[in-house]
């Protein structure tokens, strides 16, 4: 039994730990970009940095992802650790040449000469905010050769995996989500990092295998809990990292219960589900298997509408109840 | 650097490229030959602890820092005894611990990466400071302007070298950006620039030596415009659209040519001593080729290695 201490915590509050700590540890880690200094970022997720570490480790930037982005690579490469800030995950856009062109293939074009290790954090996810400050991209940057994607859910997750980002040797897109930042969560006195690449069970079950992460991890539960109602019992993984993806967490999952449902924020088409179904496929054989996602339109900003775009706990139940109504590879 | 060392290091380039050009695995190149003393001049005014980054046309800037001429021409050619293992090529040749931190191939993309090298720089006072070199094609982009207002905000220790050649392969100059000079460009950012004739390598030396006394003594970056002419194609893979006489009339400016003459006009170089440099030049590039061409071809396992 621990007898570690825990104490509960905001996901913002865990961020800014982590951070705070990564930076009094090692003068090579900087933050950049939009609102990270006095103002402390748009979730406080930077709250007290810029008062503890001054205006040259925790720079404002101009409203110019490029050079966020470019800034905080091409620093990375010259010896600095940066975290770059882009406020929504819609922007990293903006910066995708520096990231991609660049920071992604900055270890492989040099041989080895150079590495870019900057960690690019990003805030997914829909709450309200409209067509082009909604959008979860996770599956674009996952396919992309040299960066590494990790999406926490918890304010354990999001220290551990910032502590994990800062100390890695590549670009790291580190995203979280609108909706997670009024979460709270338990965080121990001495939090261990999250070693990228391993999934979690969040919650064990019998019946089904819900793979999922960053928020939606919180709607598999709801769904989770309806379900246990009738006696049907949901095991979650939640993913962590999008890529390197850990396929043999979920795939052991699925070799217990027979079945998959692959549950995100973002578009289904080249998704994040579709990775994970098919590699855990090629694991386990035959399974039943359903994807959720988004339906393909843009995440507009009029509440009825976001809600009717994303996957929400009663879908994710019915899709279940016509799951483990089929038999196995029916779907 | 004296007039001699300007004139060898112009001739090395211009003997190292029609070497490659002959070579039937040359490949997929962006010649550097006419705008040799761009990066020559740019060079020397760079210490052992300054940082030179390019665009795709990174055979001169490369050579002129001072880079092996075997090992370039291994990258080139994909060679395992390349600096980067012949992975990059010339888009994305580098060698950060002698001085030139690479080339990246989008065009405008090195820009904010510079930015950065600068501010990596100045944090961890090693003491240099951080020359780009880019083309006119890069004029428009928004990582310029981007670059220029940051670098200026963070008074950063950047050089800015725009190498204009005129042309963004077919596309001249006046229909690609609406400044007359690509200077002007640095003036509403409060950023002090100069144009110099970049075929007159004396000139871009010069210019660039008083502008990096400028940005080493932290007043922030600096701006050169270098109005230039290539001399081939814009790559091996490209059709030209100049017609006969407008390539003779870049040809007419050669820089070599032009150095050549003044140094001879003023008894620095015998008439038979060009020969001899230019002789000297191609055996060094004949024996770059060797270098490159007695190295191992990379290995394909390296598909697997650097990644992650």
């Amino acid at each position: 039994m621990s007898t570690e201490r825990v104490a509960k915590v905001f996901f913002a509050e865990a961020i800014a730990r982590a951070l705070g700590e990564a930076m009094a540890r090692d003068p090579r880690v900087v933050i950049l970009g939009q609102d990270v200094g006095r103002f402390g970022g748009a979730y406080r997720e930077f709250a007290g940095l810029h008062a503890r570490f001054g205006d040259e480790r925790v720079r404002d930037m101009p409203v110019a992802e490029a050079s966020m982005v470019g800034v905080g690579v091409g620093a990375a490469a010259a010896g600095l650790r940066p975290l770059v800030s882009i406020t929504y995950m819609d922007f990293v856009m903006l910066g995708l040449d520096p990231l991609v062109n660049y920071g992604a293939k900055l270890r492989y074009k040099t041989g080895g000469q150079l590495t870019a290790p900057v960690v690019v954090k990003c805030t997914a996810g829909a709450k309200g905010q409209g067509v082009a400050h909604s959008q979860s991209l996770e599956s674009w940057l996952a396919g992309v050769a040299g960066l590494k994607v990790v999406a926490p859910s918890t304010p354990a997750d999001a220290y551990g995996l910032m502590v994990a980002a800062l100390a890695d040797g590549g670009p790291v897109v580190y995203v979280d989500h609108k909706r997670l930042f009024p979460t709270a969560g338990e965080l121990a006195d001495a939090p261990a990092p999250v070693p990228i690449g391993r999934a979690i069970v969040r919650r064990p079950g019998r019946d089904v295998t819900i793979a999922t992460h960053s928020y939606m991890c919180r709607v598999a539960d709801a769904a989770a809990d309806r379900l246990a109602a009738d006696g049907i019992s949901c095991e979650i993984v939640d993913l962590r990292t999008l890529w390197p993806l850990d396929v043999a967490t979920v795939a052991a999952s699925v070799a217990r219960t027979g079945a998959l449902v692959t549950l995100e924020e973002g578009q289904l088409a080249c998704g994040i589900g579709s990775e994970v179904a098919f590699r855990v496929r090629e694991e386990v054989g035959r399974m039943r298997v359903v994807r959720l996602g988004a339906a393909r339109a843009p995440v507009s900003g009029n509440p009825r509408l976001e809600a009717a775009t994303l996957p929400r706990p009663d879908d994710v139940a019915a899709a279940v109840r016509r799951l483990l109504d089929a038999k196995a590879d029916e779907r | 650097m004296d007039r001699r060392a300007l004139l060898a290091s112009m001739l090395a380039i211009r003997a190292f490229e029609e070497a490659l050009a002959r070579h039937p695995d040359a490949g997929f190149q962006l010649f550097s030959s006419g705008e040799e003393a761009v990066a020559v001049g740019v060079c020397a005014a760079l210490g052992p602890h300054d940082q030179l980054l390019s665009s795709g046309r990174s055979i001169g800037p490369a050579l002129a820092r001072g880079l092996d001429p075997g090992v370039v021409m291994a990258e080139l050619l994909g060679r395992a005894t390349g600096p980067c293992k012949g992975k990059g090529g010339r888009g994305h040749l580098a060698q950060p611990a002698a001085g030139f931190f690479g080339a990246h191939a989008v065009v405008g993309g090195n820009l904010t990466i510079a930015a950065g090298v600068a501010l990596a720089m100045r944090m961890r006072r090693t003491g240099g400071i951080v020359a780009c070199i880019f083309g006119d094609g890069a004029c428009g982009s928004g990582a310029l302007h981007e670059t220029l207002n940051i670098a200026a905000l963070w008074k950063l220790p950047l050089l800015l070298v725009c190498d204009d050649n005129g042309w963004s392969i077919s596309t001249p100059r006046e229909a690609a950006l609406a400044a007359r000079s690509p200077a002007d460009l640095a003036a509403p950012f409060g950023i002090r620039a100069a144009s110099v004739d970049g075929m007159d390598v004396i000139a871009v030396r010069d210019a660039a030596t008083a502008l990096a006394a400028h940005v080493r003594g932290g007043a922030g970056p600096a701006f050169l415009a270098c109005d230039a002419e290539r001399f081939s194609t814009h790559s091996t893979a490209t059709r030209e659209t100049r017609s006969r006489e407008a390539m003779e009339a870049a040809r007419a400016r050669c820089p070599i040519r032009r150095l050549a003459q003044s140094m001879r006009d003023e008894g620095e170089l015998r008439e038979d001593a060009l020969a001899t440099l230019e002789r000297d030049a191609a055996d060094a590039a004949a024996s770059a080729l060797r270098f490159a061409e007695r190295s191992p071809p990379t290995d394909i396992d390296e598909i697997r290695r650097d990644v992650d």
